[in-house]
């Protein structure tokens, strides 16, 4: 430190005391400017994906929305196979939502923050590479990465902000960002820009994904992939109900991986297994934390358990290794809490929060086509396709596989079963509630009813009777505004173009 | 200085006329019988003679015939008159700072009060310094018009909010600035992890004054800094004379001002079960062997403090001397929560020269915090947590390893024989109280040296440098086998925050008197500022073992992390003002500063400020005659600034990225918006004043009208988030606001003889807030400028309104006929939450018992609840002395604000946990209505019954007030006693500090808000103390 002691002014010169720059941060301008900047750019982005921000004030401070642990708890509480036992997600979960509620606001709110971010990259490199900074190769794999989170995170917001594609694919969507916002300018264009319709989400979605798959030349799990942008295809197609197409990716995948023996070791070894596709990174230092970790509140705070509706539903063999209990064993998938209910042991680190998200996992890709054989028909397709998931986890495949159904509504039935089962509290219920509607075979009419928000009686999880109430949670129908989330009020309070959804 | 040299002139004077014909000749002291010297001692009527006491305080004077009154004064002192009549000899005490020649200190300068132009409201030291408190402005609430000071709770460590005429900015600071002797320091908080307010670390026995900066004029001279006022604060100095030591001990006990009323066991398990029963759901509450107060698990009682300090001062014609050592400890209303400070304080001024001389005031002080987790939404915060504990479980459990009562995974507290956990999953606060540490230490240097030099009469120069290096480390543990640090396996942290600030000043001033009336003094001011504040901390997660709590111990955790960072800012300023007043009738001031900082972007980053007042003092006009006797001052004021307010961040113009892993790798990311067009914030103050005393002074008043126009507000303007702008915010000049007022101020000297002397003040300020202008088209700004997750729901900034007014929905009551909650829609008409479906249906109270139609409450639906600034506010001070008994006292008010009370509705919980008795106001049947606006009980079901995410005029009350808030009885030993035993004065005094308030609000104290919302704070202290102050 330098005091100015001398009488004259210019010993404390403007340069000394009024040009100062930051030292915390670099300039935005500079992010790109060189190979190893970009990539920490790219993994900024990511950043956004596995942390968000929340309403933290710290831009590292955020709960996992979307792909670093909501999409599970917000996916599996918005349906009815879990149990919410205290306040954390009971908006959510019992539906009383209102534009102002956290869970959903923040999930736009966290989701169009790392959209922005996916545009920022996609900007920033192709710049970098015109000005020959990295290769165009390397440069293509970042832009193809940046467009499957893109596209991933506006499709799952569609489907928790808007109705299904297949019912109107003229329904109002949600905005599809395709320009990386810094500018006054890129703000008012931005907010010009209206809700389009889900039909137009749908198709950028594919777009940007067949980009990603043609461009990424990644193979890590824990950033987008090339199989990662075909596996997430069967799943859209899956929604626009296109089986031809759903089945068409799903062989792409062909051979690319298999899935473990037991059915929980894509959980015990999350980051090293042959059936994860696409998961999102978590470390000891830099996780969602203690108010949003997978396995603080789904394992060491207990909030979520497993529902008793499909805890003893008869079709979910009681020695399925997917109840596999041991207090000992990491491997189990189960366990059983200090108020006598079953919880999930899919996510392990109650102190460290390291287990990664599970965004995509082969054994989807399989349901996926199992569907998609079976509703167009070829249900031989379809049986084989369900029990390659179903039989691993069987105690005995000899006596318990699946052999024949005596139709093809049942063998579809069997496989939604199975989705319940098979991907139990990773987030996947509510995408099939929301694309179960009015569907010809086993229709859902708007959110199921629900055991009751609270701790269920430990009775209740007694295999020999199928629950069979009371719901505590009414069933709220297709028809009522709840089905999808509103819109968040501070979106409608800047922004003048979008409409809020019906009801609200 | 400028005094002494009048007084020689009036000896040369005297000696050459030598008339003199009478002698008189005396003693000149202060009120504790302390020589002043060189005090001056004036002839009245009769031109130039006069003289000055010498180093005993002795004068004498040989008076013309004609002459019979002596003036006596002394610098700092008033002035008395004195009939001379028959006597030879006349002694005489001097009371510090009496009314109209009582200096001021104002910004790079003293000026006399009666020159003053500008709104400045003074309160000496010695009027708060007995008081214990934890800062020094928390004492300053009550005693200056337009001058706001909140505690809004009873924690150690954290700043009252200090409101100098209402909120002058929404997303830029709102604090004044605090000058300490000519230093800006840090007022904010210092780091650690324990609160640890930036003014907390002064002795107050050693401050001498508090000067308010209120109005334009007298902040413009702060130019960028002075948006929200200034407070000076005027350290003591030696004075000529023989060394006097002075020693101040106190110690008192703290207690909570109130506790919330809960429920006790038996009630509890009626009201629980009734919960439950109603659903049709088995009771969850069962037992009832203990009755547990949870709230004496947090809270303490007859907590000690005690306050010490001791000071030696004195000096001789060429050196003076002022060292103190001042010592405090307090222990928190809250359990794991106090204070301590060391500080001491050396101040030494030196005349090398008749024309120059330097000094040093040097303060280095330790104060050390201990807290806890105070979070109004923590599971460990420690009222949200004790007010939803269960009576009927213990705290504490023999049979667990840990002694207390927690569930069997170690998570929550246990549940005995409830069928349920405890509602929000909660930890045993006791157990963490006990285990879990916060911490923080401040040790600051406070330095200043100076040299001064008298280049040509009237004609000073002083270079002032100074320094402010508060070095605050902090400390955190949280256990592993419970509470907050159960989820990480435990936490150990250790952090360090070192801020420096330095500050250099050159000050011309010049004062001269010309043609015999006209006085004028200039002022020029070269300034340069700059701070570097930087801290990092190292932190551990999933410990080895418990064993590991007192600091972080290599290889001791699993998990590492550490991180830190540094922050610059700067302030070049150059800045002038003239004062100017012809014949004490007619003034004028012109101030101007131009300022660079280091905050905006080059082409923004200079800045003009010029403000001007205005005075007239028509008491001096010779047309007011004799009415001088009964108005012997009438002084009219008006003066007009403009100020700026630049407390928003470091590069608030920069686009900016931060660093943002990704799991282990390394990650950058967008954080902030850049905009290289931001400037300043402008504040546009003007000030109508009128200054009168009554009866020679006797009376006094000072009325204001004042009104600050805010332009180029700092508006973080939202943005649609869907565009994913860091933080959906922008910052932008936009959006104004209003500030408009009213103050008075009076004192008046009821008695004032030898043996009785009583003074009463009171002071008064009407207060409006209004924004004029909103940013998007005056879209509304929910949230208003909070971002906490409790208060911010409840608030909005709207155009039209005053800022942060409530905002929610309307309750009308409860359905009489099902005991549903009742509420008014935006269109007037009434719609019902129908509990046992949580769906909305009309009401009709002509047919109660019939669900309306399918309706709803909306977003749309909500409508402003009330304003949360008090619209009025003020003080009555009284100060007695009747022979060797002094009796002060103050007693405050405020009101015109309504309070949403989000405590209260917390305490309405439907899940299981405790609630306030007022549940037993429930609705139970049609025969059984209860009060009318609780409604019928439904377990878990917060949000619907509720409404817990939206105000509502269910829990918004008044905020209006009266409070005692302190009474001081002291005894002085008469002087002959005191001489007797061979000290110089001795005073015992016993204090209350905050025994009584009045009012109709429900929570525990009216204060007890942030933004208008109270939300789980930990009560006040009431306390008592006891005191003895002694003068060697």
């Amino acid at each position: 430190m330098r005091l100015c002691w001398f009488f004259t002014a210019h010993s404390c010169t403007e340069d000394n005391i009024l040009n100062l720059q930051p030292i915390n941060n670099i300039s935005v301008d500079q992010s790109f400017s060189s190979p190893s900047l970009i990539e920490s750019s790219i993994n900024g982005m990511y950043n956004a994906a596995a942390i968000g921000q929340y309403n933290s004030t710290s831009p590292n401070g955020g709960r996992g929305y979307i792909w670093g642990a909501a999409f599970v708890q917000q996916g599996d509480n918005r349906g009815e196979d879990v149990v919410n036992q205290a306040t954390f997600y009971q908006l959510t979960y019992t539906a009383t939502y209102d534009p102002t509620t956290a869970n959903n606001v923040y999930y736009w709110i966290d989701g169009y923050r790392l959209i922005n971010r996916c545009n920022l990259v996609i900007e920033g490199v192709t710049k970098a590479v015109a000005d020959g900074i990295i290769s165009s190769d390397k440069g293509n794999d970042y832009i193809g990465q940046a467009k499957f989170l893109r596209a991933i995170t506006h499709f799952e917001m569609c489907n928790f902000f808007a109705r299904p594609y297949h019912i109107n694919a003229n329904a109002p969507g949600i905005p599809y960002r395709e320009t990386g916002v810094d500018t006054q300018a890129e703000i008012d264009a931005g907010i010009s820009q209206g809700r389009g319709t889900v039909g137009d989400v749908y198709s950028k979605v594919l777009a940007d994904l067949n980009d990603a798959e043609n461009l990424i030349s990644n193979t890590s799990l824990t950033k987008a992939n090339k199989n990662a942008a075909i596996a997430f295809k069967t799943r859209v197609y899956l929604h626009m109900r296109d089986w031809s197409n759903v089945i068409k990716e799903g062989l792409k995948l062909e051979g690319k991986y298999t899935l473990e023996a037991h059915p929980g070791t894509p959980f015990l070894n999350s980051y090293k297994n042959s059936e994860s596709i696409f998961s999102i990174m978590q470390d000891a230092t830099n996780n969602p934390g203690v108010n949003a970790g997978l396995a603080s509140q789904y394992k060491r705070r207990e909030l979520v358990c497993i529902s008793p509706i499909i805890w003893t539903n008869p079709g979910w063999l009681a020695d399925d290794k997917r109840r596999y209990e041991n207090s000992s064993d990491p491997l189990a998938m189960v366990f059983t809490g200090s108020r006598g209910v079953k919880f999930t042991n899919k996510y392990k680190d109650d102190s460290g929060y390291t287990d990664a998200a599970p965004v995509i996992r082969y054994a989807e890709v399989l349901l996926n086509m199992a569907e998609a054989y079976a509703r167009s028909e070829d249900t031989g397709k379809g049986l084989e396709y369900l029990n390659k998931v179903r039989n691993r986890s069987l105690a005995d495949v000899a006596s318990q596989a699946y052999t024949d159904f005596g139709s093809k509504n049942d063998l579809v039935k069997a496989i939604l079963l199975e989705r319940r089962i098979e991907f139990l509290m990773e987030g996947r219920r509510w995408q099939d509630i929301h694309r179960l509607q009015q569907d010809d075979i086993a229709p859902i009419d708007g959110i199921p009813a629900k055991v009751a928000n609270g701790v269920p009686p430990a009775a209740a999880f007694d295999l020999s009777t199928p629950y069979a109430g009371p719901y505590g949670v009414a069933n709220v129908p297709y028809s009522d505004h709840r089905f999808v989330w509103p819109l968040p009020q501070v979106e409608l309070d800047s922004n003048p173009n979008l409409d809020q959804n019906e009801g609200y | 200085m400028k005094q002494l040299l009048i007084t020689f002139s009036l000896i040369l004077f005297g000696t050459i006329l030598g008339i003199g014909q009478k002698m008189v000749s005396g003693v000149v002291t202060d009120q504790s019988g302390m020589p002043l010297i060189g005090a001056s001692v004036v002839a009245k009527g009769a031109v130039g003679v006069g003289t000055i006491t010498d180093v005993e305080g002795a004068y004498r004077l040989s008076l013309p015939e004609n002459v019979n009154t002596l003036v006596f004064s002394y610098t700092g002192y008033g002035t008395r008159e004195m009939e001379v009549g028959g006597a030879s000899v006349i002694n005489i005490s001097l009371e510090e700072g009496s009314f109209l020649d009582e200096v001021v200190v104002v910004g790079y300068g003293v000026q006399r009060k009666s020159d003053v132009t500008s709104s400045i409201s003074s309160v000496k030291g010695s009027d708060v310094a007995t008081l214990i408190s934890p800062t020094v402005t928390t004492q300053l609430a009550g005693r200056a018009a337009g001058v706001q000071v909140t505690t809004p709770n009873g924690i150690l460590g954290e700043a009252p909010k200090v409101r100098i005429r209402g909120i002058a900015s929404v997303n830029s600071g709102t604090d004044p600035l605090y000058v300490v002797d000519g230093m800006p320091i840090y007022s904010g908080y210092l780091g650690g992890e324990a609160s640890a307010s930036g003014l907390g670390d002064l002795n107050p026995d050693d401050i001498e004054s508090y000067e308010v900066l209120k109005d334009g004029a007298a902040t413009a001279i702060y130019g960028s800094r002075g948006a929200n006022g200034v407070i000076l604060i005027t350290t003591k100095k030696g004075r000529k004379g023989a060394t006097q030591i002075s020693l101040n001990s106190s110690f008192g006990f703290a207690n909570p001002v109130k506790l919330f009323d809960l429920l006790q066991t038996p009630d509890f398990l009626t009201i629980a079960n009734e919960k439950r029963t109603n659903r049709g759901q088995a009771p969850w509450a069962i037992g009832s062997e203990f009755n547990t107060d949870w709230q004496a698990e947090v809270l303490n009682k007859n907590a000690f403090q005690t306050d010490h300090s001791l000071a030696v001062s004195g000096g001789n014609a060429g050196t003076t001397y002022y060292f103190s050592l001042g010592y405090n400890n307090q222990e928190g209303i809250a359990k794991s929560n106090s204070m301590d400070r060391y500080s001491l304080r050396g101040v030494l001024d030196q005349k090398i020269y008749k024309w120059l001389s330097v000094g040093t005031n040097l303060n280095v002080s330790q104060t050390s915090y201990v807290g806890l987790n105070t979070g109004g939404n923590s599971l460990s915060g420690n009222m949200f947590n004790a007010i939803r504990q269960l009576p009927n479980t213990p705290a504490l459990d023999p049979n667990n390893p840990t002694g207390y009562n927690l569930s069997a995974n170690g998570s929550n507290v246990g549940q005995w024989d409830n069928t349920d956990p405890v509602g929000d999953n909660i930890s045993n606060i006791a157990f963490v109280l006990a285990n879990n540490t916060y911490q923080s230490q401040v040790r600051r240097i406070v330095a200043s040296a100076y040299a001064s030099a008298d280049i040509v009469t009237g004609l000073n120069y002083r270079l002032q440098a100074s320094i402010d290096n508060p070095y605050t480390t902090g400390f955190i543990f949280w256990s592993p086998r419970h509470g907050d640090g159960k989820g990480y396996n435990g936490i150990i942290e250790n952090n360090v925050d070192n801020l420096l600030r330095w500050n250099l000043q050159h000050i011309l001033n010049y004062n001269t008197v010309f043609a015999d009336k006209h006085s004028l003094g200039l002022t020029a001011v070269a300034e340069y500022q700059k701070e570097h504040n930087e801290g990092f901390y190292s932190q551990g997660q999933d410990l080895l073992d418990e064993f590991y709590n007192k600091v972080t111990v290599s290889n001791s955790y699993g998990v590492q992390s550490s991180g830190g960072g540094a922050t610059e800012s700067g302030l070049i300023a150059y800045l002038g003002r003239v004062n100017y007043n012809y014949d004490q009738k007619y003034f004028a001031q012109l101030s101007f500063r131009r300022d660079g900082l280091s905050k905006l972007s080059e082409s923004n980053r200079w800045n003009n400020f010029l403000g001007y007042s205005l005075g007239w003092n028509v008491a001096n006009e010779s047309f007011w005659g004799n009415l001088k006797n009964t108005i012997s001052q009438f002084k009219l004021r008006y003066s007009y600034a403009a100020v700026g307010n630049t407390e928003f961040g470091s590069y608030p113009y920069l686009g900016l990225t931060v660093g943002s892993r990704y799991g282990a790798l390394n990650g950058l990311a967008f954080s902030q918006f850049g905009n290289d067009a931001l400037t300043w914030e402008t504040s546009k103050k003007s000030d109508f004043g009128l200054d009168v005393a009554f009866m020679s002074n006797r009376l006094r008043m000072s009325f204001d009208y004042y009104k600050n126009d805010i332009d180029n507000l700092v508006f973080s303007e939202p943005v649609p988030p869907s565009l994913g702008v860091p933080n959906n915010r922008i910052n932008k000049n936009i959006g104004k606001s209003l500030n408009k007022g009213f103050e008075i101020e009076a004192a008046y000297d009821v008695l004032n003889s030898d043996d009785f002397r009583w003074t009463l003040g009171a002071n008064l300020t009407l207060s409006k807030n209004q924004i004029v202008e909103l940013p998007n088209g005056g879209a509304d700004i929910i949230g208003g400028t909070s971002t906490n997750v409790n208060i911010a729901p409840n608030i909005i900034i709207r155009e039209g309104e005053s800022m942060n007014s409530l905002f929610g929905f309307e309750y009308w009551g409860v359905n009489p006929a099902n005991g549903n909650p009742v509420y008014v829609k935006a269109d007037g008409s009434l719609v019902q939450g129908n509990i046992p479906d949580g769906l909305y249906y009309s009401f009709d109270s002509s047919n109660p018992g019939v669900l309306g139609e399918r309706s709803s409450l909306a977003s749309s639906d909500r409508k402003i609840l009330g304003n949360t600034l008090p619209t009025y506010f003020g003080g009555i001070t009284s100060s007695m002395n009747y022979k060797q008994f002094d009796l002060n006292f103050l007693v405050r008010f405020s009101g015109g604000n309504k309070i949403f009370n989000s405590t209260r509705r917390e305490l309405m919980n439907l899940n299981l946990n405790n609630n306030s008795t007022e549940i037993l106001g429930r609705w139970q049947s049609p025969e059984n209505p209860g009060d009318g606006v609780t409604p019928r009980l439904w377990a878990s079901s917060n949000t619907f019954v509720n409404l817990s995410s939206a105000a509502t005029t269910r829990f918004v009350e008044d905020g209006d007030f009266v409070s005692v808030d302190n009474i001081t009885l002291g005894y002085s030993l008469a002087n002959d006693v005191v001489s007797r035993i061979g000290i110089s004065g001795l005073r015992v005094y016993v204090a209350a500090q905050n025994p009584i308030m009045i009012t109709k609000y429900k929570g525990l104290n009216p204060e007890m808000e942030v933004n208008g919302v109270d939300i789980n704070g930990t009560p006040r202290a009431r306390i008592m103390s006891f005191g003895l102050n002694v003068k060697f």
